[in-house]
């Protein structure tokens, strides 16, 4: 499958996906930096990395424009049918969940400049630092999965997604019963319960991703399947 | 501090290698100038105005009987050969007007070589199909006219395939290997443009492929105009669209431009197929 966009007859045309392949991972990248830098600058308290990934937004947003652009160009121009068809496709859905994420990844940015503010929340940051973890870890094995056209990895990847819905109802239960008792410290516990529900988020984007890897490898949608009938499904392809 | 530079990417130079063409930026090899043409009292081009750039693939499009071809043989003045025809205004070939008084018209006729719809080798040997032309001009030393063919062959990315037979019939060759034969016959003579009216029209589909990447690559060294009735042809192997209907050159620009936002209506309507 790696030679996907190597083998057609129009060099051109393996050029213009190769580019197009390459932009999509790129963009990938600097998501990923920035929902790093985000838990980080949370986890430090680091205004100015906080004000980083703000910035980068205007890079992901640049990026997102131009895959765009490059995906409507090739389906203007070349027609693809089938695999390639399915890149594109897949590619510029992707491409939304990659930009959600960053916005995701900014919005976790303003909580961090807000807590800094406000004063430290009394609870959450354990919590927070092992979702960040994990979440991070699962972009970081989406994009590999979606340059290595990884079915495997990707179904793995997406089972993930589960673990950190779990990690995030338990810290809703802790942080909810603190509220209770310690009702002053509300509105700093806020921010970290939206910063909780950023990660959440960016996991349920995460897996999307691998869900748009698995139609443009295998050609099924696998959205609206259950993760246990998922790898049957696959199975059986 | 850049973001961009933070993280190493240039999206500028991503940006650029995507930006849109301009004909303003490009050096001109021909233009057409008011140019009408009429078949006895019928008007096949009503006042053309365009330019070709140079080392660009220039593709025309249109539905039959637009002008399309009439106006690419207008080039290389085939029209000069059909009865009743008659040509006001200008073209120029570099800043001569290829229709002066006084014009070497064989000589114009190398310098713009011509490919048609049906490949059309001569009843001869690959090699004698493509040292035909130089021989014609007088080259009849054995070393430069094997440099010559050789180097037209692997031009016409057909050496590879022809390179031991090279004194068969050129009649034994597929479709698609006489199209490319008479593609390398036809740059065999070093001309400054290569004009094609519908040169895949008459192949099968990986044959056309082949013939599209040929041209890509024939763009580095030669200006190239290309009449096809296959728009999804035009999409992929051009730099410049014009689109004619009626006589009337309707839109030229930049073909990813105009394939995925056309600015006339008339455009707009027949590349997607709600006209004609």
């Amino acid at each position: 499958m790696k030679e996907l966009t190597t083998d057609h007859i129009s060099q051109q045309f393996n050029n213009e996906l190769e580019r197009l392949r390459q932009h999509f991972l790129t963009m990938g990248g600097v998501v990923e930096t920035q929902v790093q830098d985000a838990v980080q600058s949370l986890l430090d308290s680091n205004g100015s990395l906080a004000e980083d990934v703000k910035d980068k937004e205007a890079t992901v947003n640049q990026l997102d424009g131009l895959i765009d652009e490059e995906c409507t160009r090739i389906l203007a121009k070349r027609q693809p049918a089938a695999t390639d068809l399915r890149m594109i496709l897949s590619i510029s859905k992707a491409v939304g969940e990659l930009e959600r994420i960053g916005d995701e990844a900014k919005k976790i940015a303003n909580l961090t400049l807000n807590l800094i503010d406000e004063g430290e929340s009394p609870r959450g940051y354990v919590e927070i630092n092992r979702i960040g973890q994990m979440v991070s870890r699962m972009i970081h094995d989406t994009l590999d999965a979606y340059a290595r056209l990884d079915i495997a990895a990707a179904v793995k990847v997406a089972k993930q997604d589960r673990a950190i819905a779990q990690e995030y109802n338990t810290a809703m239960r802790s942080l909810v019963t603190y509220m209770m008792e310690d009702p002053r410290s509300i509105s700093r516990v806020i921010n970290v319960i939206w910063v909780l529900r950023a990660l959440e988020r960016i996991g349920d984007h995460s897996r999307y991703i691998c869900q748009h890897l698995i139609f443009m490898v295998k050609g099924v949608d696998v959205r609206h399947m259950h993760i246990n009938d998922l790898a049957n499904e696959l199975g059986e392809k | 501090m850049s973001d961009a530079k933070t993280h190493s990417i240039d999206i500028s130079a991503m940006q650029r290698s995507q930006q849109a063409l301009r004909i303003e930026d490009e050096k001109v090899c021909l233009s057409v100038n008011d140019l009408h043409l009429y078949y006895g009292d019928k008007e096949a081009l009503k006042g053309v105005n365009m330019v070709i750039p140079e080392k660009k693939v220039t593709a025309f499009i249109g539905p039959s009987g637009c002008g399309k071809s009439t106006l690419l043989r207008c080039f290389n003045r085939m029209n000069d050969l059909v009865d009743g025809c008659r040509i006001t205004g200008e073209i120029n070939l570099r800043d001569e007007n290829i229709y002066a008084k006084g014009t070497d018209v064989a000589e114009l006729r190398r310098r713009v070589g011509m490919v048609f719809q049906k490949p059309n080798p001569f009843p001869k040997s690959i090699y004698e199909n493509v040292a035909y032309g130089l021989r014609i001009q007088g080259i009849n030393k054995k070393r430069l006219l094997d440099e010559t063919v050789e180097w037209a062959l692997r031009s016409a990315a057909l050496w590879d395939e022809v390179k031991d037979r090279l004194h068969e019939s050129a009649l034994g060759m597929s479709g698609g290997q006489q199209q490319r034969l008479v593609i390398a016959r036809t740059v065999a003579v070093k001309p400054e443009v290569l004009l094609l009216d519908e040169p895949a029209s008459a192949l099968d589909p990986i044959s056309t492929l082949k013939i599209e990447e040929l041209i890509h690559e024939l763009k580095n060294e030669f200006t190239i105009a290309i009449v096809t009735h296959n728009m999804q042809q035009a999409a992929r192997v051009s730099d410049y669209t014009a689109f004619m209907y009626m006589g009337d050159l309707v839109e030229f620009g930049d073909t990813n431009s105009l394939f995925t936002n056309p600015s006339k209506q008339q455009t707009e309507d027949y590349i997607t197929g709600r006209y004609g």
